[in-house]
């Protein structure tokens, strides 16, 4: 029926709600339709009889009573209630975003500087008693010129073929141990390089601070190197060792070359003197040998040096005495030291704990996103039903 | 209009008497509207302070988007709606009933004509929407626009749901409005 066409619009038409077209079709409709006329009149009178409810009046003590509970709120709490302020919300969670990326960043900066630092902790031990030394990356300089400065002996390392000669290694070994009675620890370090066949090659006193500090150097038999520097490092507890290994085979082998050489040199000038007829001539190849015999020596000085050393180890030991609690009963030289790692120790902590913290936040940002968004979808939804 | 800013401006900055003065002005409007949207003067008082005490602590960050009026009749209407949302389902005949008998003040319910009550129950049975509508355009007299700015609805929203509404209402009180032949 045309009725069904205008029913749904009586009431903006009503209140001239409707557009010009829409009303132009509604007003030429009712001039034909008696029954819409009839039912906007209906309509436009339950209009009426709706403006005439009563206006209700607030009851009283309405206002008295308010007085009252905004009196006992905790004053300043704006709570976000239902209309939030959006220019506010967004800036904060920006603010937050922004927080947590920084968050994210650190914690990355920190990750990317840890490993190195686990690395760098995990390469000391790593080099072991038993493992030959890398071939040359060369020892760190303090090394090098204790090789120099003491005399050293290396251990006959595994054959390697293609080599005419033995691996020659110069062995050493520094060791820093904190021990019970330093007078001990000498004597007994006295007896272990005895029994395995080396001696003790110089050893030093001195006393820093409040606890006394000896510095022994051990020779023994390359063979007896590892087996010795466990037995040193039951002695005490370990804080320290750095083991490093020498190749010289280079240089040996190149040594004895040079060595040939000038002796079958020699030879022939030796011949030659045999069948000098000038007086002239003998002078002169007499001079040429006595050169040729100095260089040789001199190589051979240094062949046997090498050799020396590559045949006694040396460890050194570098022994302090436990700090002692019971120093003396006024002594606290060691407080200020326990304070500045009391205080460090909480830093530390407290950094680790905002590190967890921030990366626990982060692992929460996509959830908290989602159910942000999900909430903002809610609150949209039930705003336009108007529920 | 220039007190009631002033008014508003100091209620923000946290002057009881300012906003004493500023709840009188407004109470009987939100309580209307909580009136007639929850059905029943203790869940109606219990709306209008609700409404008052979130506009007071709203203050500080209304900015004057939108007029002071609409903004406390979106208050208002959210009130309400939570109250009733939150209040256990009810048959309607039940609900009139406690409305007109247990809630109301005696006294008054004897003077109140048939009228009213009737007009009363018949906008309380109108589903939520559609109620809110109607109460905020019939009853409260605000204008369409006004209507869009409070519930944030689409103006073709407010129109559906304020003929449906009516013409519900036009149904339950043919008797009262004899005029139509329906």
């Amino acid at each position: 029926m045309k009725m069904g066409h205008v029913t749904e619009l009586l009431s903006a038409y009503l209140d001239e709600q409707v557009g010009s077209g829409e009303r132009a079709r509604i007003t030429t409709h009712l001039e034909a339709c008696e029954s819409c006329r009839a039912h906007l009149e209906s309509l436009r009178k339950t209009v009426a009889l709706l403006h005439t409810t009563e206006p209700v009046r607030a009851p009283e003590g309405f206002r008295a009573r308010l007085r009252e509970r905004i009196d006992a709120q905790p004053r300043r709490a704006p709570r976000t209630f239902g209309l939030p302020r959006l220019p506010w919300s967004w800036r904060t969670a920006a603010a937050a975003l922004a927080v947590v990326m920084v968050g994210l960043f650190t914690v990355n900066l920190l990750r990317a500087q840890f490993p190195r630092v686990a690395l760098q902790r995990a390469r000391g031990p790593e080099v072991s008693v038993s493992t030959p030394p890398p071939p040359f990356p060369g020892p760190p300089a303090a090394s090098v010129d204790r090789a120099a400065r003491a005399p050293e002996v290396g251990a006959p390392a595994p054959y390697t073929p293609g080599e005419p000669a033995l691996r020659r290694v110069i062995r050493t070994a520094s060791v820093m141990l904190e021990v019970g009675d330093l007078d001990q620890t000498a004597s007994r370090l006295t007896r272990i390089a005895e029994a395995a066949g080396g001696f003790i090659a110089d050893s030093s006193f001195a006393q820093a601070g409040s606890t006394p500090e000896g510095t022994f150097v051990l020779r023994v038999p390359a063979p007896r190197f590892a087996d010795v520097l466990a037995q040193v490092e039951e002695l005490g507890h370990v804080q320290q060792r750095r083991i490093s290994g020498q190749d010289v085979t280079e240089e040996y082998v190149d040594l004895q070359a040079r060595i040939r050489n000038l002796e079958r040199y020699e030879q022939r000038l030796l011949a030659f003197a045999d069948r000098a007829a000038k007086v002239s001539d003998l002078l002169a190849i007499e001079q040429e040998l006595a050169r040729v015999r100095g260089e040789i020596e001199m190589l051979t000085g240094r062949a046997r040096y090498l050799d020396r050393q590559v045949d006694l180890a040396s460890i050194q030991v570098s022994a302090h005495e436990q700090a002692k609690a019971s120093g003396g009963f006024w002594d606290f030289s060691g407080t200020l030291t326990k304070v500045q790692m009391a205080f460090l120790a909480t830093i530390r902590q407290l950094l680790r704990a905002a590190e967890t913290v921030v990366v626990a936040v982060s692992a929460l940002v996509p959830v908290v996103v989602l159910a942000g968004l999900a909430w903002f979808v809610v609150r949209r939804v039930r705003v336009a039903r108007g529920i | 209009m220039s007190e009631e800013a002033d008014l508003i401006a100091r209620s923000g900055g946290g002057d009881l008497d300012a906003y004493d003065r500023l709840v009188e002005l407004y109470q009987d409007r939100v309580y209307q509207v909580a009136y007639r949207i929850t059905g029943n003067r203790e869940d109606a008082w219990d709306a209008a302070q609700e409404t008052f005490l979130n506009a007071f602590r709203s203050l500080p960050r209304f900015r004057g988007a939108s007029a002071f009026s609409t903004w406390v009749h979106r208050i208002a209407t959210n009130a309400a709606l939570d109250l009733i949302r939150r209040r256990p389902p009810q048959p309607p005949v039940s609900l009139e009933d406690v409305a007109v008998s247990a809630g109301d003040d005696p006294a008054e319910t004897a003077t109140r004509s048939e009228l009213q009550q009737r007009l009363h129950r018949a906008i309380t049975s109108l589903p939520a929407d559609q109620r809110v509508v109607v109460v905020l355009r019939d009853v409260q007299g605000l204008s369409y626009e006004e209507i869009t700015a409070v519930l944030r609805i689409p103006p073709g929203t407010v129109r559906s749901r304020l003929s449906r509404g009516r013409e519900s209402l036009r149904r339950q009180l043919a008797d009262l409005a004899p005029a139509a032949g329906v």
